[in-house]
């Protein structure tokens, strides 16, 4: 099964055939082994070992690598092609509603309906962690509606603004 | 409270994660009886299990539980506790707790509560330190009455001005104002955060000095007379004043300066007749003029890198000046030797502009080895969540010079492993490559001016073919054992994904 793996903007297509993985036109031996009871695996890979912890959630893998961690989608060549032949290329859904990135407290807000709003401009001020944290918009719009109030006790990613775009 | 020495049998830890632990581990050895307290969410937390006994103490809110001062007392009082070790944060700089503490026949470890007044206080500090000939920065006195006030004064010290909460510390409510309109703005958040954290809303001000370093000195206090300092922490690497990375010797302070700031240091704490372990934290000037900020009066988060340098286990020093004996250090410590470096490990995104995060940790390795510690709060199976403070560790490293602690950091931030909630550590990790770091010419705009530029670097192409390949072989299992738990062969494997993908395509299509 060929596979096209992405890291960011970055692309590798692995095709994996057993216990080897062709990889820019080389067959390569490569061997990943999970260590029992822990997010863990081993690979060794190339005449390189190395260990990365890895946890599947719903679109992507997370993975660790030395200290960092990477977010990693993986589709087969099928998938891809049938989304190909469908249309549907991830298209970004627009940016309209800015959402709590944490749980938190909010305690302030720095907009009201109606007005006009830059990309980066704060929005909300959540309290988490007895610090406070200026929630920013990540476009630019009119704020079409707010759904919280100062008091409200959010979750992560529940819709704080409404942003309408441009008119 | 000096008197003739009492050896401490059982002391009460009043505070959680790895600063409980850290003291905890010091009662061990010294054959002291450590007992823990917790909230209803820190039931299971490892300074509960580390400890001898363990007491709980509320719902998990501090204000309900570690913030309790009638509950820890009570819970002193049923362990059978001599004495009550604060730590840091929580009521470590509460003056009333210590008061209450002794008031109930039990000795507090820490500086007499008179010491923490005079300190906590920090417009009367600063006016405290000026009389005793310590160097202080321009400022206000007294705490502004309101934002008009706050404007007028920032007009008569000089732009650029920092807003601070008189009750303050550790970075909370505190403000950075270069016009009239953040001061405004400034004042505002910073009165509230300071009346929401410390139930006291004063703010002061006083002149930014542009471009400086975070460098505090070490103090030791016996019941005897006998007040030492042991060297600097250089703290300039912080993120809206909280601080991130420590190292000691700093690269911007000679013998000289030391010397200087050191005795500068023990000056202030001899004028407010401080016992036990304090911090004299400075701003310094790329002249090397070096300024009074504020003097901790506690055990600080960053004390474990003085220790190594030193050779002085600060939390051993502090039992011993409770129990009334004489500080173990000589007065003319020999230090600092070779150089130590902390990361502080927090529960934060620094990809999501250092965001708070909660989660539970799916799994924890920490790094060992040659020259490393690892003083943290937490284990396999912990959950994060918002009540109390981000720090999960403090990963510390020494080496024989600042290029080899550097070399030894890497090595350890590439070996701790935190699954399950974003962490701090890529940062780390990315700072111990980053040439100014390197060099050690930085001051406390450092995350300000690199921070997002060293976020923004990628995988290497051998880490890429490695991640790549890893991820490619653990899909293709993942889709073998949906089969086999099926009992289908791989044919149906491939179809049954297909159609999968096909019904799917089918649904976006609607």
């Amino acid at each position: 099964m060929r596979y096209t793996v992405t890291v960011g903007e970055r692309r590798v297509a692995v095709e994996v055939e057993g216990d080897r993985v062709r990889l820019n036109g080389r067959g390569i031996e490569a061997r990943l082994v999970s260590i029992p009871r822990t997010p863990l695996r081993h690979l060794v890979f190339d005449g390189r070992a190395r260990t990365l912890a890895m946890v599947r959630d719903a679109d992507a893998w997370q993975v660790q690598l030395e200290g960092e961690t990477w977010a990693v989608s993986v589709m087969d060549e099928r998938t891809e092609q049938l989304e190909a032949m469908t249309g549907r290329q991830a298209k970004a859904v627009g940016g309209g509603v800015v959402k709590a990135p944490m749980p938190g407290l909010v305690l302030r807000l720095e907009v009201e309906v109606g007005q006009r709003v830059e990309a980066g401009a704060g929005v909300v001020v959540l309290e988490a962690m007895k610090m406070e944290n200026e929630i920013r918009s990540t476009g630019a719009g009119v704020v079409k509606a707010i759904h919280v109030k100062p008091g409200d006790a959010v979750e992560k990613g529940v819709p704080l603004v409404e942003l309408s775009e441009e008119g | 409270m000096s008197g003739p020495p009492a050896p401490l049998r059982r002391v009460l830890v009043a505070n959680r994660g790895e600063i409980a632990l850290r003291i905890i581990r010091a009662c061990h050895e010294e054959g002291i009886e450590a007992v823990a307290v917790y909230s209803e969410a820190d039931r299971l937390n490892p300074h509960v299990k580390a400890a001898d006994a363990a007491f709980e103490v509320g719902p998990p809110p501090a204000k309900d539980s570690y913030l309790n001062v009638e509950r820890l007392l009570d819970a002193a009082a049923r362990a059978g506790a001599d004495a009550i070790h604060p730590g840091y944060g929580f009521l470590a700089e509460r003056a009333h707790f210590a008061e209450a503490v002794q008031a109930a026949g039990l000795v507090f470890v820490g500086p007499p509560p008179s010491a923490i007044r005079k300190m906590g206080e920090k417009t009367e500090a600063r006016r405290l330190m000026a009389d005793a000939g310590v160097p202080i920065i321009p400022g206000t006195t007294t705490s502004l009455r309101d934002a008009d006030a706050a404007v007028e004064a920032a007009e008569s010290v000089g732009y650029p001005v920092l807003l601070k909460a008189a009750a303050g510390g550790g970075g909370k409510g505190m403000r950075v104002a270069r016009t009239s309109e953040e001061v405004r703005k400034g004042f505002t958040q910073a009165a509230s955060e300071a009346a929401s954290a410390f139930g006291d809303g004063s703010v002061y001000l006083e002149r930014f000095v542009d471009q400086p370093r975070h460098v505090e000195i070490q103090v030791l206090a016996d019941t005897h007379g006998t007040v030492i300092h042991l060297g600097e922490r250089e703290c300039s690497i912080q993120r809206r004043h909280q601080k991130l990375i420590e190292e000691t010797p700093s690269t911007a302070v000679d013998q000289s300066l030391r010397s200087a700031m050191g005795e500068a240091a023990v000056t202030a704490a001899q004028s407010v007749g401080y016992e036990s372990a304090g911090t004299v934290e400075f701003l310094l000037a790329p002249d090397g003029d070096f300024y009074f900020l504020e003097m901790n009066t506690r055990l600080q988060v960053e004390h474990p890198i003085t220790e190594l340098v030193y050779g002085v286990d600060i939390v051993r020093e502090q039992l011993r000046i409770a129990a009334g004996e004489r500080l173990s250090v000589p007065a003319e410590p020999r230090g600092p030797r070779g150089h130590a470096i902390e990361c502080r490990i927090t529960a934060e995104d620094p990809y999501a502009h250092f965001l708070p995060a909660t989660g539970r940790v799916e799994y924890f390795q920490a790094p060992s080895g040659p020259g490393v510690r690892w003083d943290g709060g937490i284990e396999t199976g912990s959950e994060v969540g918002l009540f109390y403070d981000s720090l999960l560790g403090k990963l510390i490293v020494w080496g024989e010079s600042r290029d080899r602690a550097i070399r030894r950091m890497r090595r350890a931030l590439e070996e701790l492993t935190i699954v399950g909630l974003p962490t701090s550590q890529p940062f780390h990790r990315r700072v111990m490559d980053e040439e100014r770091f390197l060099s050690g010419r930085y001051d406390i705009g450092y995350v300000d001016s690199v921070g997002e530029a060293l976020l923004g670097q990628q995988l290497t192409n051998e880490d890429l073919e490695h991640v790549a390949v890893a991820v490619a072989l653990a899909e293709d299992e993942a889709r073998g054992a949906v089969v086999s738990l099926a009992g289908n062969g791989q044919q149906t494997c491939t179809d049954s994904a297909w159609l999968l993908a096909a019904r799917r395509a089918g649904l976006r299509d609607r």
